[in-house]
This record gives C-alpha cells, structure tokens and sequence, in this order.
C-alpha cells in the first residue's frame, strides 16, 4: 500500500517536475489570485472590524437630556445616575453639556461648559492644535473651536476674558484649538464647574453625551435601562454617524467582494489554459495510461492530484505574498497595519481550491475523452 | 491468477477467446481491414504477419478494445464487445490482456522501474520487488534506474516487454516485439514468449520476422486488411 502510494506521489511530483513551464504559470496564477484573495479578506476581517469599533465609537451614539424639555437642564446627581446605567465595559466615554452665551472682548460666543477628559474619549476624531485639556476641574484653562479662534485671531497660550451672566468673569488661556467640521468649531470650551458659574446655572447641565459600544436593538434597551435608572431623565440613541459611516464600509466590502471575485475569475481563465495546454501534450500519456487499464477514476484522479498539489503550493505562496499586500494597501487606504487573521489561510485555500477545481474541469474531461488508439499512433 | 488461468486453459482449451466475424475498421475512405473472421481458443499462440500498412496494428488495437471496429464483431470470452461500457473495457486491458508497442510508449520521465510500477499501479499496486524481477527476466536488471532517453531501443523494447508481463496477463497482444533486437536478445525475447505460452497464456503476436512464424502454431497473413492466409 505505502509503495502504491508513493508511485502515485512519484507520478504527480514527476509529470509536474518535468512540464515546470507550464506549471510555474499555473502556480503563479494561483499564488497571485491567492494573494489578492488573502489580502482584501484580512483587510476586511482586520482592518475593517478595527476600523468599524472606532467609527461606532466616533462621537457620541447617545444623548441623555432631561425627560422634560421645559425643565432646567439636569442636575449633576440625576446624570451620574444615569451614566451610572450604562455597563461600564461598554461606555468609552460621557461628557455633560451646558451651553449658554458669553461676552469675549471681540463679541458674543456659544460657551460650552464640558468634562475635558471625558469629552477627549467621546470625540476622538477632533483635530487639536496645542493640546487637551487633561483634567474635569480646570478653572484656568479653555478649548476654542477653530473659527472662533480665527476669528478672534487667537492661538495656544493667548488669554481670553470671559464675560458671563450677573456680571461672572473669568480669565482663560487657551491650551488647545479644535476643529470637529461641525458647529464646535464656533463654540468655546471650558470645564462644567467654570461654566455653571459663568453662566449663573450651578449644579446644572443641559444634557450629557455619551459614546458607547452598542447597536441597534441592543441600544434601545440600553436607553430604556437608563431611564428607568434615574427618573426625570431621557436617553436617546443617536445612529446617524455610524450608519452613514457603515453604508460607506458595506460599499468598500462590497467593492472588495467583486474585485475577489473578478481576480477569482480571471486565475480560473488562466489555469484552465495552462491544464488544457498540458493536456493535450499529454495526451500520449494519457493513452497509454487508458492501454494499461486505467480507468476515467484513476485519470481523473491523476489530473486533480496534480491540481490540488499546484493549487497548494500557489496558495502557500500567495498567502505570503498576500500578508504584505495587504499591509501595503492597509496602509495606503487605511493607514493603517494589518494584523494576521487565523482564519484568511483556510478560506484562502479554500477559494484557490474551488478556482483551481473549476478550471480543472473542462481539461479534466478532455483527458477522460483522449481516444488511446488514435494518440498512441502518435497524432 | 496465473493458476487458475491455465487450469481453466488445460480443462477447456478450445474455447475461443478471440472470435471475430466480418471485422472492419475504416478510416474515412482508408479501409484499413475489412471482412476479417477468424476464433482464437484459449492458450494459443498465433503469429500475425503481413506487409507494411496491411492492418496488423490496426487489428491488435481491435482487439485490445483500444478502438472499436466499424464494422462486424468483436466477442472476448463470448461476450460481445460493442456492448461494453469503456470502464469495463479499461478493466478488461487491466486484469486480462498485456501489450506490446510498436513504438514501446514508455514515459519519458519514469525510469525503467518506475515505468512498470505505473503498469502495477493501474492495474492495483505497485511493486518494486516484483517489478525488479520482471525486468531481470528480460536481461535488464543492471538498467532499472535508467530513464527511457538512456535506453536503446532493444532495451526500452525489452522494458516494454517487462511491462506487458508484470501484471500476468492471460492475453498476450505484442506488436512486433522483436523490431529492434538483435540475434542475441531476440533468442532471449522468442524463449520468453515460448514459455509464457507454455504456462497457457494466449498470445497474439505481430511480426516480420520468419523464426517467430515457425515458433507459432498458426500463421494469420493479412494483405490490404484482408486476411490471406490464415493456418
Ligand atoms: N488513425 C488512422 N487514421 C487514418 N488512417 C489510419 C489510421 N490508422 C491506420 N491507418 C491506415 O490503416 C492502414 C493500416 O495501418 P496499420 O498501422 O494497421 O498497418 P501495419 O500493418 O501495422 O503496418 P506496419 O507494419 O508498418 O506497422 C494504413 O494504410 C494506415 O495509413
Ligand atoms: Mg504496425
């Protein structure tokens, strides 16, 4: 039994050894097909994940504002009841929000009273120039939003006197400009103690944003628990940002798929002419083979041995060659590494498997048909 | 296997093997034979001569079921031929019948071992041992390694030989096996074929050569596709 093995091990290392041309193009048919294939499927199961999370985490996805719109805001013990709902392996962040309008020495401006750090964690995406403001309880420092700083010509380390309700003043320095592309960019940021005191509204807050990792329906119940959880308060899922961002990712997996799909096509193309070419130049071979007695089962399992050898060898390569391709297309459309997926191999090999299976095919049957007689007379 | 073929070889020696009646092929226009009829029993050893081009390859790959006539019929063992699906015909070459090329077709690639393990591994499983004998009785132990391109041509002939052999067929069909022998290797090629048809294999045999005609029981002459002479 072992020898019946290895002379079919023989034969196929043999017959592929012998026609390397022909094989070396359908090897790098496949490794190529296999390449691209690994590449787009660990974009898509790294860097696409990754990058979903992140969006989902982009802004806020909840608002929390009292229950009822006439009320003054919320005060500061009815929102830590209600951040307080919200499982803690799930919140990224929560800021709370009070808004109200100020004097500066060039004119009036939207202040928005903030938790500096918390607020860091709910807008990752905001460009600062200067820096954070790292803690909840700075008197001294402010934000200020990009076109409010051009406009008032002020940078990083300028100072601003703020001119609030009955006659509160403060004195800021700048420590970072931030620039969001929304209405932020005209607000001027300093911390919820500072402002409820310039704007004469102690212990209050308008409402509280809050990023959390939860979607859908899962969301919904979410807004439910945290009203039930601190009274007089409402919370509202917010799906505009992480939808618009998903539809733009569900076209990229869907360009992804038909640009796989397409490279899938063209490497069957390829290696059926490759195995139709080494067919037919075989086919005195395969005569013999049918004079010896071999049936279609044994031809046939000779031509697909050879294929599934190739199509191995082509994906182990390409898998290699794929890892890098995908690390220089993460990094020009993401920017991004990739990291290594355990399940691209499998699926990998699996695509160039059924590619190469279903080039095999037409070839595959040619071979079963070869007339012994007439190639054996050498025609 | 080989005992029971020529038990069932000495109980009934008369029954045909081969029966042939108005035998034809055709190709396109070239009537390459036609009208051919003649019964070969079990355990014979016929010798098929005739000029170039009279059908003697024609007709062995008849009768291998390597293709099929165009005309008459082809019994093997009483069964008709025509009705047979290609994978009983594969298994007929398999089990029963051992060929000789006119033009050896060994593989190039294989060695003249590995050349008749291919033979054993269609037929069930290759044999390195047996393989090795079955060249050594064919003069050709010394060259077992030795790719075809090494060989010359009375040694792929003899390799081809080995081939033909190495499954112990019942049904010996060569075609003109002594080609390109010299005296020597011819001797040891015609003593073969005596002894395999002592152990009551049926052999068919093209040829040219007049020593294997006086070896034969029985001269078939074929002329233009026809049979000629035939005793
Ligand atoms: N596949 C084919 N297509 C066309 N003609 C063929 C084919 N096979 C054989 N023939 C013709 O049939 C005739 C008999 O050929 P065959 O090969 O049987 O002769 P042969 O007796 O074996 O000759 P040789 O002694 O030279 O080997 C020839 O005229 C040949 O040209
Ligand atoms: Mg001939």
């Amino acid at each position: 039994m072992a020898s019946g093995r290895r002379m079919f091990a023989v034969l196929l290392w043999r017959s592929l050894s012998v026609r390397a041309g022909r094989v070396g193009v359908a090897l790098a048919a496949l490794a190529v097909g296999a390449a691209v294939v690994s590449a787009l499927l660990s974009l898509y199961l790294d860097i696409k994940v990754k990058m979903g999370e992140e969006l989902r985490a982009y802004g806020a996805n909840f608002v929390i504002a009292a229950a009822d719109p006439a009320a003054d805001g919320l005060d500061a013990a009815a929102l830590a009841r209600a951040v307080a709902a919200v499982p803690p392996e799930r919140l990224v962040g929560a800021s709370p929000a009070l808004y109200g309008v100020v004097r500066l020495d060039q004119g009036n401006a939207v202040l928005a009273g903030v938790d500096f750090p918390g607020l860091r964690r709910v807008s990752p995406y905001w460009q600062v120039t200067g820096a954070w403001i790292g803690v909840a309880f700075d008197e001294r420092n402010a934000m200020v939003g990009r076109r409010l700083a051009d406009a008032m010509k002020v940078r990083p380390g300028d100072t601003l006197a703020v001119l609030g309700a009955g006659g509160a003043k403060a004195q800021v320095t700048v420590k970072g400009v931030v620039e969001s592309g929304d209405a932020e960019d005209d607000q001027l940021f300093v911390s919820l103690p500072l402002a409820q005191r310039l704007l004469g509204r102690p212990g209050r807050a308008d409402f509280a944003m809050l990023s959390v990792t939860v979607d859908g329906a899962a969301a919904d119940a979410l807004a439910a628990a945290i009203d039930a959880a601190a009274p007089g308060v409402s919370a509202k899922p917010i799906r505009r940002v992480s939808e618009s961002d998903g539809v733009i990712l569900d076209k990229i997996d869907g360009l992804m798929a038909v640009v796989a799909a397409f490279i899938l096509v063209m490497t069957t193309l390829c290696v059926n002419a490759t195995l139709t070419a080494m067919v037919a130049e075989r086919a005195p071979e395969i005569g013999l083979a049918k004079a010896l007695g071999a049936d279609h089962r044994a031809i046939v399992a000779q031509f697909l041995g050879e294929t599934a050898l190739i199509s191995v060898a082509g994906t182990l390569l390409g898998l290699v060659l794929g890892f890098g391709l995908a690390q220089l297309l993460g990094q020009a459309v993401f920017g991004a590494w990739v990291g290594f997926r355990p399940l691209v191999p499998p699926v990998t090999l699996a695509a160039a498997m059924a590619t190469a299976l279903a080039a095999a095919i037409l070839p595959v049957r040619r071979a079963v048909k070869v007339a012994p007689a007439r190639v054996l007379r050498g025609e | 296997m080989t005992a029971a073929v020529s038990l069932r070889a000495s109980v009934e020696p008369a029954r045909p093997v081969i029966e042939l009646r108005g035998l034809g092929r055709s190709f396109g226009t070239v009537e390459a034979l036609r009208e051919v009829s003649f019964a070969i029993p079990s355990g014979a050893f016929v010798a098929i001569m005739g000029p170039s081009g009279s059908g003697k390859t024609t007709l062995l790959n008849l009768l291998s079921c390597l293709d099929r006539p165009t005309a008459g019929e082809y019994l093997l063992d009483g069964i008709p031929t025509a009705g047979m699906s290609e994978a009983e015909q594969a298994r007929i070459r398999r089990e029963r019948i051992g060929l000789v090329f006119q033009q050896f077709h060994l593989i190039p690639y294989l060695t003249a071992l590995e050349n008749l393990m291919l033979a054993q591994h269609y037929h069930s499983v290759a044999d390195a041992a047996a393989a090795r004998a079955a060249l050594e009785r064919v003069g050709l132990g010394h060259r077992a390694g030795h790719r075809p391109s090494q060989l010359s041509g009375g040694e792929q002939q003899r390799v081809c030989i080995a081939r033909a052999l190495i499954n112990e067929p019942s049904l010996i069909l060569a075609d003109e096996p002594t080609g390109n022998l010299d005296e020597a290797n011819e001797t040891v090629v015609m003593d073969l074929f005596r002894q395999l048809h002592r152990e009551g294999r049926t052999i068919v045999l093209v040829t040219h050569n007049p020593a294997f005609g006086e070896v034969a029981e029985r001269t078939i002459r074929l002329a233009h596709g026809r049979v000629e002479s035939d005793r």
